[in-house]
């Protein structure tokens, strides 16, 4: 075949190559490429590391970098090491070197850093709309010689976009429209070309806040403008909303800046017209006292007044175990105040109960607060830090806690410490197992020991007695309940209480109380749980503490344990000193002494001497101050008997009814400021006649000495604590109270709707519509597949873009808006059903105020001959961004 | 008639010996030309596509057009063992070399995209990227060298390098015979000779003795210029007119002696230079294949993407 013209018109001349090679030229050839390879074998040996193989600069934000092996994982320090990476390995390799500066999720090397599930939604979405999109030529070519199907699927290599050693002013985050393209389903041309038209932009889910925009210009502010021209209405669109320091979100202004001028009473329940303005947290239900004592329920001391409801709070609190989930699963379909019907497991179930409650209040006053409540069975099963459990019970103070103690339940200490304690206790926390319980009912407030015997009396396993001797036997109610049940159970048990139970818990009391027990309580002292300051929190979620480092000190070995108890023992020999009472002001515990030496009085009067174990603290000191160390436990009695002076003392108080007396608690006479004094006689009478009536506890409240018209709810009108009949009351402080808040995060996510559970109800009865705080009038509950309820307490944040395809910066487009402002793009849609949407949990159902953004009018600019219509332009590729964190410096130390 | 003869066999001789130039039309080397041009352009350009729709499919298209500079690098080293185990038969050698230059156009475009349009910026780069232009720029040159030849002037294709002295030799005795020679049948009547055959004697004595004696215009070789040539033929030419028609003839036989002489030293001057670029052109490409085989171990070695 004859060669082309113009190939052999280049032809080289045929004489060169048919002339045999030139020796010369190949020898020289050869010698050339021998330097050449001792050169770069030379060059290999006295070259410092790898760098001079290098492709070219780093960018600069990597300019620092200065091993190879930073990077290239597989390549070593040494000269020749490289060769490693000629074995194959793990694709990702370097890519996760990359995400040890660069912090990205789990789903880092997927398409756009996104979630499997995501992905498949957004493809699933664009085929779709791929069917009616054409598709510019050189996309079907790439689509066929190089597709990225089985690339992406591997996952995407951080290298595959960022491609490095292309000089220091390369920009690494370059990536071409083209390239975008190759993956997506939808291939179109440009943005002015055949990109989709927008899908309900920008609303990819309702508001977070419930905020009818409609109704508040239409409706709202006119009436309150008409009200009072005084209040703050907003004029323009930016006087709530602004665009933050990101700029990438329109930014609501603050809740003081905005909805506090009307919404703010709402949430202090100033506004409120009906029910209670607090919330009920803690309370002493009310019980059918009658049909437990016919069914002989040994349920001890409760009010019989009472008519409260168990609050979920407590629902909360007791279900920390698998039984006690059981037992309110019981008590949950019945009536407490009509237990005519209820069989003997329900009747049962309801004693177990009333234990329960009392050992919530025990523990409360006899722990601290994060201890009681640190393994409330919320919050993923995590401890509780003490900072969230101050949040949790928006730190009541314990005196608040004590003196409905000592009204609702004087002998509280008594009865929990004769109570039997079962192995349970041990590995259930502090919960309490009735069996048995030598306490029978006793409707009555019990007012220190005056009743008791009275009631032992009329009780069904009346050892009374045998408890009250043995409370002061415990060493005192606060000390470590476990010990404290323990050393009392065998005194307290049914079959000593009758036939010389006095007599033996007597002694074991005495002996107990002996300077000479010395051991026993430094035993018990060193038996304690050191108490240590909160450990550091490990997991904080929006500021609070979910996880503490490590049990509270609760197991570990206090440092100088040895000379704790060394201490213990010297002052137990002192004055068996349990509480803190010492610790308090003088004021305080001057207060304190009355109150005791009322008590004592009463004691005395009754001639019970088991009512020297009393519950407060107060009397407790008294006991360790004033028994002299030296007394036997015979002697012990004395005390219980008052001197003459005490006895006037003690008529002078009844005489009073109460008014001047210290806590109704102790008393148990001066229950109530609006209770008349008779009534206090009265019931002092009953009981000193020996009557086993149950007494009515007429009123609950505090007792006060100073006349006052304030209600206690309006007392507590900006917020807090305040009792009211047998429920103690939080009133919501303002907007973001912690209290309100803490409960709603921690119980939201165990607040699936299908399923009832204890933290469901503290749920709902905190988001339902007449809740005190009013939260969720204006934060949206959203419900989370299988993953309970989430109250969106968090406005549109940057942090909530987080996922999001698509990003918008408002500022650039000021200026370019006509005179309709916002409303250039944003239109209000008034007949829409805004409000409603939110009447159920999802929240990608909904009608938004505003109609959608249409691609035409960005359009209008966004065009190949005027601004920028680049993919990247609004939307980004790592859709919950890569972080560079900031690097972790030590202090310097010296 | 006799002297005639002899001087047009003299002259035809001188032309059979010749390098000849090869006609070649004007036309079809345009459209030949252009052909080349437009393929090479064409594929170029399709090369140069397929690089980024690689690149467009999230792959490192330093890859696609790498392998591809690779594997054009191998048929051209290909062609060079070929040639240099005597493999190749005439023909097939010919064909190889066609594509070789053709292959070597190719080339340019891969290489151009391989290194993304930029300048190398370390020094094993910068070494690989010379050593690569290097190559390329003798052998374009060597494909200029061979256009020029056929295309401009042309050699015989029979004449190497080493016979261009002895035929030059051969040339300064043929001219010297002609000039010398002078009219038998003058000669045999005893008439006294014409002045034509001194003015010639002239001519060559001040123009073309040195002429013939070695290499000349080497400068005026390499830029392809005619110049010295013209201005030879315009001496003979100025005296025609003056002489009889023997005596043209006689010039006529000179005219084409000092073309081929000049053609001689074009030739002798492109021959050097084929093996001048040549010796650049082998040695460089052996050192370059050494630096080619360590780029792609090292690529291949800290490769962290896509390919």
């Amino acid at each position: 075949m004859r060669s082309p013209e113009w190939l052999r018109s280049v032809g080289l001349a045929q004489s060169e190559t048919w002339a045999r090679p030139s020796s010369a030229r190949d020898r020289f050839a050869i010698v050339l490429a021998l330097v050449t390879i001792v050169g770069l074998a030379t060059l290999f040996v006295f070259s410092k590391g790898t760098s001079f193989l290098m492709p070219g600069p780093l960018a600069s934000a990597h300019g620092t970098i200065e091993k190879c092996s930073t990077c290239h994982t597989k390549s070593g320090s040494g000269q020749l090491s490289w060769v490693r990476g000629l074995v194959a390995a793990d694709s990702h390799a370097d890519s996760k070197a990359c995400l040890t500066c660069h912090k990205m999720p789990e789903t880092a090397f997927n398409a756009h850093s996104a979630p499997s599930d995501v992905l498949q939604q957004s493809t699933e979405r664009l085929t779709k709309i791929a069917v009616a999109t054409p598709q510019p030529q050189s996309a079907r070519a790439q689509s066929f010689a190089f597709p990225t199907m089985d690339l992406v699927a591997g996952g995407v290599t951080c290298a595959t976009c960022h491609q490095e050693h292309q000089g220091v002013n390369f920009n690494l985050n370059k990536i071409s429209d083209e390239q975008c393209r190759s993956c997506h389903v939808v291939k179109f041309d440009s943005f002015d070309g055949n990109h989709p038209t927008f899908d309900n932009y920008p609303f990819k889910r309702r508001t977070r806040i419930v905020y009818d925009h409609a109704g508040h210009f239409g409706k709202h502010f006119p009436e309150v403008a008409k009200k009072d021209a005084a209040k703050r209405i907003p004029e323009t669109c930016s006087t709530c909303h602004n665009s933050r320091e990101d700029k990438l979100v329109m930014a609501v202004e603050s809740f003081d800046k905005t909805c506090s001028t009307c919404h703010l009473d709402q949430i202090t329940g100033k506004e409120r017209v009906s029910g209670p303005k607090g919330i009920a947290f803690l309370s002493l239900p009310g019980l059918d006292l009658e049909s437990l004592k016919k069914k002989n329920a040994a349920i001890g001391e409760w009010p019989d007044a009472s008519e409260a409801a168990l609050t979920p709070f407590m629902k909360v609190m007791i279900s920390r175990n698998a039984r006690a989930r059981a037992l309110l699963q019981t008590v949950d379909s019945l009536n407490l105040q009509d237990l005519s019907t209820a069989s003997d497991e329900q009747i049962e179930a309801v004693t177990d109960l009333a234990w329960e409650i009392k050992s919530l209040f025990y523990k409360l006053i006899s722990d601290k607060a994060s201890d009681a409540l640190g393994d409330l069975n919320i919050g993923s099963g995590a401890k509780l830090s003490p900072a969230l459990v101050a949040d949790l019970t928006a730190s009541i103070p314990r005196d608040v806690i004590i003196s409905a103690q000592q009204q609702w339940l004087p002998n509280l200490a008594t009865e929990m410490a004769s109570r039997q304690v079962t192995s349970e206790q041990d590995r259930d926390g502090w919960s309490t197992v009735t069996k048995g319980s030598p306490i029978a009912v006793s409707a009555s407030p019990a007012p220190s020991g005056e009743s008791d015997p009275v009631q032992a009396a009329a009780s069904v396993t009346p050892d009374v007695s045998g408890g009250a001797d043995t409370a002061p036997a415990a060493g005192g109610e606060w000390s470590d309940t476990a010990t404290a049940a323990s050393d009392s159970s065998g005194d307290s048990s049914p079959d000593s209480g009758t036939d010389g139970g006095d007599q033996t818990a007597s002694t074991d009391t005495s002996s107990s109380n002996e300077p000479d027990s010395d051991d026993d309580t430094a035993a018990n002292e060193a038996k304690k749980p050191v108490k240590f300051d909160p450990p550091a929190c490990v997991v904080r979620v929006l500021g609070q503490c979910l996880v503490s480092n490590g049990s509270e000190g609760g197991t570990a070995q206090p440092k100088g344990a040895a000379g704790k108890t060394d201490a213990a023992k010297s002052k137990a020999a002192n004055s068996n000193e349990t509480s803190s009472a010492d610790k308090m002001p003088p004021a305080m515990r001057a207060g304190l002494r009355d109150v005791m030496q009322a008590a004592d009085a009463d004691v005395t009067r009754a001639n019970a001497k088991a009512a020297h174990g009393a519950t407060d603290s107060g009397r407790r000191m008294v006991v360790a101050e004033n028994q002299p160390a030296s007394k036997s436990a015979g002697q012990s009695d004395d005390l219980l008997y008052p001197t003459e002076e005490e006895l006037r003392e003690m008529k002078a108080l009844n005489a009073g009814g109460g008014a001047a007396a210290g806590p109704p608690g102790v008393t148990g006479k001066a229950s109530t400021s609006n209770a008349p004094p008779e009534a206090g006689a009265t019931i002092d009478a009953e009981a000193s006649a020996g009557v086993p009536t149950a007494r009515s506890q007429t009123a609950a409240s505090p007792v006060i000495s100073i006349e006052s018209t304030v209600d206690a709810e309006s007392w507590a009108d900006y917020g807090g604590w305040y009792r009211q009949d047998f429920a103690m009351f939080y009133r919501p402080a303002g907007h973001k109270d912690k209290f309100i808040y803490s409960w709603l995060f921690l119980t939201g996510p165990q607040a699936l709707k299908a399923e009832a559970s204890p933290a469901g109800a503290v749920f709902d009865y905190l988001t339902n519509k007449d809740a005190q705080g009013s939260c969720t009038k204006c934060h949206s509950v959203d419900d989370i597949k299988s993953k309970g309820r989430l109250v969106n307490f968090a406005p549109l944040s940057i942090e909530s873009k987080q996922g999001r395809f698509t990003s918008f910066v408002h500022e650039p487009h000021f200026g370019t808006m006509d005179d309709r402002g916002c409303l250039t793009c944003h239109t209000l849609e008034k007949d829409r059903a805004y409000l409603k949407s939110y009447e159920q949990g999802n929240p990608q159902s909904f009608a938004a105020n505003f109609g959608a953004v249409k691609k035409d009018l960005c359009q209008t600019c966004h065009s190949s001959t005027k601004a920028r219509q680049d993919c990247l332009l609004c939307h980004k590729y790592h859709v919950n961004d890569a972080i560079t964190p900031i690097m972790t410096t030590k202090v310097p130390t010296q | 008639m006799i002297l005639a003869s002899s001087y047009r066999s003299a002259g035809r001789r001188a032309t059979e010996r010749s390098i000849g130039l090869r006609s070649v039309s004007s036309a079809g080397f345009l459209s030949s030309q252009s052909g080349q041009g437009i393929a090479i352009a064409a594929l170029s350009g399709g090369l140069l596509w397929l690089v980024w729709i690689y690149g467009n499919g999230l792959r490192d298209p330093r890859y696609f057009d790498g392998w591809v500079l690779a594997g054009g690098m191998s048929l051209q080293l290909g062609f060079h063992i070929a040639t240099k185990t005597a493999m190749l038969s005439p023909k097939l050698a010919m064909r190889w070399r066609h594509f070789h230059v053709f292959l070597g156009y190719l080339l340019i475009a891969a290489f151009i995209s391989h290194s993304n349009f930029t300048l190398p910026d370390t020094s094993f780069e910068w070494a690989l990227w010379a050593s690569f232009v290097l190559v390329t720029l003798t052998g374009v040159f060597g494909t200029y060298l061979a256009w020029s030849l056929k295309a401009k002037r042309g050699i015989d294709e029979r004449i190497g390098y080493d016979r261009i002295a002895t035929r030059r030799a051969e040339l300064a005795q043929e001219v010297h015979a002609v000039v010398v020679t002078t009219d038998p049948v003058a000669a045999a009547f005893g008439l006294p000779a014409q002045p034509y055959d001194a003015w010639i004697m002239d001519l060559y004595t001040n123009h073309l003795r040195d002429f013939f004696q070695g290499p000349q215009n080497l400068t005026a070789h390499l830029i392809g210029s005619q110049r010295p040539l013209k201005r030879l033929t315009d001496e003979i030419d100025k005296l025609s007119p003056y002489i009889d028609r023997q005596g043209q003839e006689k010039l006529n036989a000179v005219r084409t002696l000092v073309v081929e002489k000049d053609r001689l030293d074009f030739a002798r001057v492109y021959l050097g230079l084929t093996k001048g670029w040549m010796f650049v052109h082998v040695p460089v490409t052996y050192a370059l294949i050494v630096m080619a085989i360590l780029h792609i171990f090292v690529v291949y070695a800290f490769s962290s993407g896509d390919w």
